[in-house]
């Protein structure tokens, strides 16, 4: 009988009541010096050709407006950022060309750029990308979603998670030489649902990367089509029209395979729509714990229970509902120490009218609502945000926050104005003021930020390699951008890259099954303490997740201030180590290995 | 005299000798022009009511004496149309020109509020509220959603003014007290918080999302029980203060889509028979509309009539015979009614069309077996555990199936499984016991292990099932009298129970053991376990 009322009450067929946004007014603060814009859009200029299509048709297929995701990640190990940039494509059977302009008519796929990065004798950059996509041997198939980054066979070159509407998912393992072989099948990754974000996570501590995949919903396009408000007008319809498919975790069995441990691990237990993932030490015990986003229903945190299991605790930790108790959109995710108390606190994209939200980690992986006192809230009440991240934009030392922004339901005046795509809306950057609140700082931010576009996700890296963070953004149905930074001139930085040879051991070698040795690689989940004299230490972590279905850059760049006096860095590693490095100069990227440290 | 006579009689004749003049066109207040939106994506039967109403404000503004009043009405009760139709930016123009040309008016400039609210701007919805409270002190609603507004924009203090207003007008008001608890909430007073939210929820115990923050609230006053025990019952219960002006933008729109998202929304408000109204409209508007049959099924079955829901949605498979959800839940109901062979049509019917329907397929598998087509339910929870390896209730199934065919090898390596898959699902190891205790086949029985099982399960729980099972296992291992101990005390706890219908098997088993016969059948067939019930 539960089962019955369960089912009934739950298909109640959904009508799209959309708001209709309107833009905050940007903050009055007082101005910063200077007049250059603090980003610049550079995508096409450096040669990032690249259009997302998401094969639109009339039909509000939900799939359309969800992608894409993109990665900034070191493919050939060159020591600058690559890009990877996901497409999706046609969708249905009438789906027509929506993207004026588009060159080819050959179906689109998705792009890996090289990353030809030029630092010329007087230190300015000259960025340039190459599209190597045919020559990587990469070809992706079905409705292209997110990407997540991680070397997962530890052969020391970064491999690329692919997740898929209605397609199977693919593994593209890098294999050193410029190409890649999809192995999802051989790895038992292959999963075919609607995958969005995912996570390269090691949960346990052997020093190989395990595979946390969210998936969202279970969704026919057969037996989909719009939703009507009540005027009658069609537009996509909300998830809970749909119902929610379980998560999949994959332990990484060390010899080149995935094995499905999502029941054992209870993650397969709760589940939602899950669109956001972000790893981190929340409860500060050494293990990496795993937060999942879910679009209009409780948010999940998942404590590592260093046994291969985990057990979810958002709701008694503060973090599955916002403080009024209504489950919101909750769409890209970041965890960070924004307050410099030492631990992981989270922020959370929302719909337009729920506001983003922010939750402050006590220490114990116990979080407040703060999305109101921090202003976070209430300044980004008029957007529906995606891809999000805690950046230090100008290298103060304060972690600040960026958006990009695009709703979900047709903004009704885009749509009087006979806007094709009329969903879009401008990004939102937050500056850390450094007392529990932000300030609004968009309209300072440059031409770039007043771009009105349907962003998703972004990735956030040091494209140039100038000591800043840049930003790669991908727009639904619209072009990439790349905004180089150019905020943070005259503060000083530290950039740390923390590898490793993991402690797990040898690898199987692609040619012919024989073992390798371990090859260092990126220490996703490091934890990296920057201790300054006089000041508090500022906490960052090696990460490519978070965002929304994107890869960040894992290396640890970490804003100083007016401070050019050399710092120590202590890194906790994964497995609970901890190394220190003394008198570290500024101004410069260090690589710390593991073993190497005091 | 004469002039004078005419003079007079012409002065009579003017109409502003016993009304006031209205005011001539050129004389009318600044106002917004009133475009007509595009309105092609809406219904037609929308289309028509917005432009009948704009026309009659066309008029209305061309016509030089409408009255000042009269006009406003025009272009208010256009605005309002425009909320209920979504085009917010033509309701903003409308109502704004609403509230210049009857400026005593609250209602103008409370509807301008929701609609600076629908439009996600909380500081401009704030000052229309205000606008309103200034013309009307004591409405209610204008003060709560004022509050609302401040609490958006992280202003609890400027929140406090109008809920206290609120409260010296209506103490006992739910919403009242709802937002003055999440005042003192935000100001992390959390005494004053537990104290006014419990408050809303004695007077509003529907508004389940009331637990959420009361919850809060008890955590930062430390309070680590009272807090678990609201999240416990946390909710999507709202709770708005009754509202009638905004009610009447609620009936405004007589479309078959208005009606069903007004049936939607009393759905999951849980008002059935609001719902079955709205809907029973929506449908003798669009009678063809699969989806609000189905919507209407579940009102009926929601209000007690389960005749009148199978009839819609049978009705909506009629119409949409490949309605995956609606052969779902049709059979769903056939299964509640005892309908097995029906359920397990329609059930078949749904994974016919959605064969990734996880929820069907298990119910299907779970009516097959209980009907004795045990091989067909393996297949079916196979499946399931192929999409879904987490779905412990199919492995399960699938090892209580195996038991039935007398496959007991299997059924132990399933039920092994899921012990190692599902450690803390206990029903997993409770039926290996069984198993290793009582199967028939001597090359799956293992007494040792069979008793350890138990005997650690028994120090968790001590039900007749379970003291049976140690019985098997004591009996499987020649002590029979330890068997006969643990009988007994089965059967004490099964009267204890209430369950004497179980007492006659248990004393034969019981007389097994005296004869020092072990017992050699798991379960009969008879069994619950073998005849999962509609969940």
């Amino acid at each position: 009988m539960r089962r019955l009322l369960a089912g009934l009450l739950a298909i109640v067929a959904s009508s799209c009541s959309g708001s209709q946004p309107t833009e905050s007014r940007p903050s009055s603060t007082d101005s910063r010096a200077g007049d250059a814009e603090w980003f610049v859009e550079r995508a096409a200029q450096s040669g990032l050709d690249f259009v997302h299509v998401n094969g639109m048709s009339g039909h509000f297929y939900l799939p359309e407006i969800m992608a894409p995701g993109v990665a900034l990640f070191d493919y050939d190990n060159d020591g600058d950022l690559d890009v990877f940039l996901v497409q999706s494509g046609m969708l249905g059977s009438e789906a027509k060309d929506a993207t004026p302009g588009l060159k080819s008519k050959t179906r689109p796929t998705s792009k890996l750029f090289r990353n030809d990065l030029t630092i010329n004798a007087d230190g300015s950059r000259t960025l340039h990308f190459t599209d190597v996509t045919d020559a990587s041997g990469i070809v992706t198939t079905g409705y292209g979603m997110g990407v997540a980054a991680g070397d997962f066979n530890n052969d020391g070159w970064i491999d690329l998670y692919l997740t898929k509407f209605d397609a199977p998912n693919q593994l593209l393992r890098n294999n050193g030489n410029g190409t890649f072989t999809d192995v999802a099948h051989a790895t038992g990754v292959d999963e075919r649902s609607w995958s969005v974000s995912a996570a390269f996570v090691d949960i346990d501590r052997d020093g190989w990367l395990d595979l946390y995949v969210g998936n969202y919903l279970r969704y026919e396009l057969a037996r989909s089509g719009p939703c009507f408000g009540p005027s009658g007008a069609p537009g996509y319809c909300t998830p809970d029209a749909y119902p929610a498919l379980p998560a999949r975790l994959y332990h990484n069995e060390r010899n080149g395979t995935f094995r499905d441990v999502s029941a054992a691990s209870h993650i397969a237990r709760e589940f939602g729509p899950a669109l956001g993932v972000s790893t981190a030490d929340f409860n500060g015990d050494g293990w990496i714990d795993i937060y999942v986003a879910n679009d209009g229903k409780e948010n999940q945190l998942w404590i590592n229970r260093h046994d291969g299991t985990f057990e979810n605790v958002a709701l008694a930790a503060g973090v599955a509902l916002p403080i009024s108790g209504k489950p919101e959109g909750s769409m890209g995710v970041d965890a960070a120490d924004f307050d410099d108390d030492g631990d992981e606190d989270l922020v959370m994209t929302e719909l337009a009218a729920e506001g983003s939200n922010l939750y402050v980690n006590d220490g114990t992986g116990v979080f407040t609502d703060m999305s109101a006192p921090s202003t976070v809230g209430p300044t980004s009440l008029a957007f529906t945000g995606f891809g999000t991240g805690w950046i230090d934009f100008d290298n103060d030392g304060r972690l600040d926050l960026m958006a990009v922004n695009g709703t979900v339901q047709i903004i009704e005046a885009q749509r009087q104005a006979h806007d094709p795509h009329p969903l879009h809306q401008k990004k939102l950057l937050l500056r850390n003021a450094g007392n529990g609140r932000f300030e609004d700082v968009t309209a300072r931010a440059g031409a770039a930020f007043a771009l009105s576009e349907v962003g998703r996700g972004v990735a956030f890296g040091d494209v140039d390699n100038d000591g800043d963070v840049d930003v790669l953004i991908g727009n639904n149905n619209g072009p990439v951008r790349l905004l180089i930074n150019q905020a943070s001139q005259g503060h000083h930085w530290l950039g740390v890259r923390v590898i490793g040879p993991p402690k797990g051991g040898p690898y199987v070698d692609r040619r012919g099954g024989r073992l390798q040795a371990a090859q260092t690689r990126d220490m996703l989940g490091a934890r990296v303490e920057i201790v300054r004299k006089g000041k508090p230490s500022l906490w960052r972590r090696s990460r490519s997740d978070g965002s929304y279905a994107s890869a960040n850059d894992p290396r640890v760049l970490v804003g100083l201030g007016e401070s050019s006096e050399p710092v120590t860095v202590r890194v906790r590693w994964p497995d609970g180590k901890t190394e220190t490095w003394t008198d570290q100069t500024v101004d410069r990227y260090v690589t710390l290995k593991q073993g190497e440290g005091k | 005299m004469r002039q004078v006579a005419l003079l007079v009689a012409a002065l009579c004749l003017i109409p502003a000798c016993t009304q006031p003049a209205a005011p001539p066109a050129a004389a009318r207040p600044s106002l917004e022009p009133v475009a007509l939106p595009d309105l092609s994506n809406a219904a037609e039967s929308v289309q028509s009511q917005v432009r009948a109403r704009y026309a009659g404000l066309e008029a209305a503004i061309a016509k030089a004496d409408t009255p000042s009043s009269a006009l406003a009405d025009a272009y208010g009760e256009m605005g309002k149309l425009f909320i209920a139709t979504e085009y917010y930016d033509a309701a903003e123009a409308c109502l704004e020109n609403a509230a210049v040309l009857a400026p005593s008016e609250m209602r103008w400039p409370y509807y301008l509020g929701h609609v600076f609210r629908l439009k996600n701007d909380p500081m401009k919805a704030a000052s229309a509220f205000e606008r309103a409270i200034a013309i009307k002190g004591d409405e209610v609603p204008a003060l709560v959603w004022l509050a609302e507004m401040h609490l958006t924009l992280n202003e609890p203090q400027a929140a406090e003014a109008p809920l206290g207003k609120a409260r010296a007008l209506e103490p006992n008001a739910g919403a009242v007290l709802y937002g003055l608890g999440r005042v003192a909430l935000a100001k992390q007073n959390y005494a004053e918080a537990v104290s006014d939210l419990e408050r809303a929820l004695t007077a509003a115990p529907q508004a389940t999302r009331i637990h959420y923050p009361l919850a809060m609230a008890y955590r930062g006053l430390g309070k680590k029980d009272q807090a678990d025990a609201h999240l416990r019952l946390r909710g999507n219960g709202e709770l708005t203060p009754p509202d009638p002006l905004m009610g009447e933008l609620a009936d405004l729109l007589q479309n078959a889509s208005a009606f069903e998202a007004r049936g939607s929304k009393a759905l999951e408000d849980k008002q059935w028979s609001e719902a079955v109204a709205q809907l029973s409209k929506a449908i003798a508007l669009a009678p063809n509309n699969a989806s609000t049959h189905l919507n209407l099924g579940t009102a009926y079955y929601m209000q007690g009539d389960a005749d009148r829901a199978m009839g819609q949605y049978r009705e909506a498979i009629r119409l949409s015979p490949s309605f995956t959800r609606a052969h779902f839940v049709l059979g769903l109901l056939l299964e509640t009614r005892g309908d097995d062979r029906g359920a397990i049509d329609e059930f078949t019917a749904t994974i016919g069309g959605d064969p990734k329907n996880l929820d069907a397929r298990f119910s299907l598998a779970n009516a097959l077996r209980r009907n004795g087509r045990v091989e067909e339910s393996l297949t079916q929870y196979d499946e399931i555990l192929r999409a879904d390896p987490s779905v412990s209730q199919a492995s399960f199934g699938s090892a209580m199936g195996l038991v039935r065919l007398g496959r007991y090898r299997e059924a132990r390596d399933r039920l092994e499984a899921g012990v190692k898959a599902f450690p803390d699902q206990l029903g997993f190891a409770h039926a290996l016991a069984r198993v290793l205790a009582a199967a028939p086949d001597d090359r799956v029985r293992d007494g040792r292990r069979a008793a350890a099982i138990a005997s650690a399960l028994m120090k968790a729980q001590r039900s007749p099932s379970l003291t049976e099972t140690m019985a098997m296992t004591q009996a499987e291992l020649g002590r029979f009298d330890e068997a006969i101990r643990w009988q007994r005390e089965a059967i004490d706890l099964a009267r204890q129970a209430g369950r004497t219908d179980l007492v006659p098997r248990l004393r034969d088993t019981a007389q097994l053991y005296e004869a020092h016969r072990p017992c050699r059948t798991p379960w009969a067939d008879d069994d619950p376990v073998h005849h999962p019930r509609p969940q």
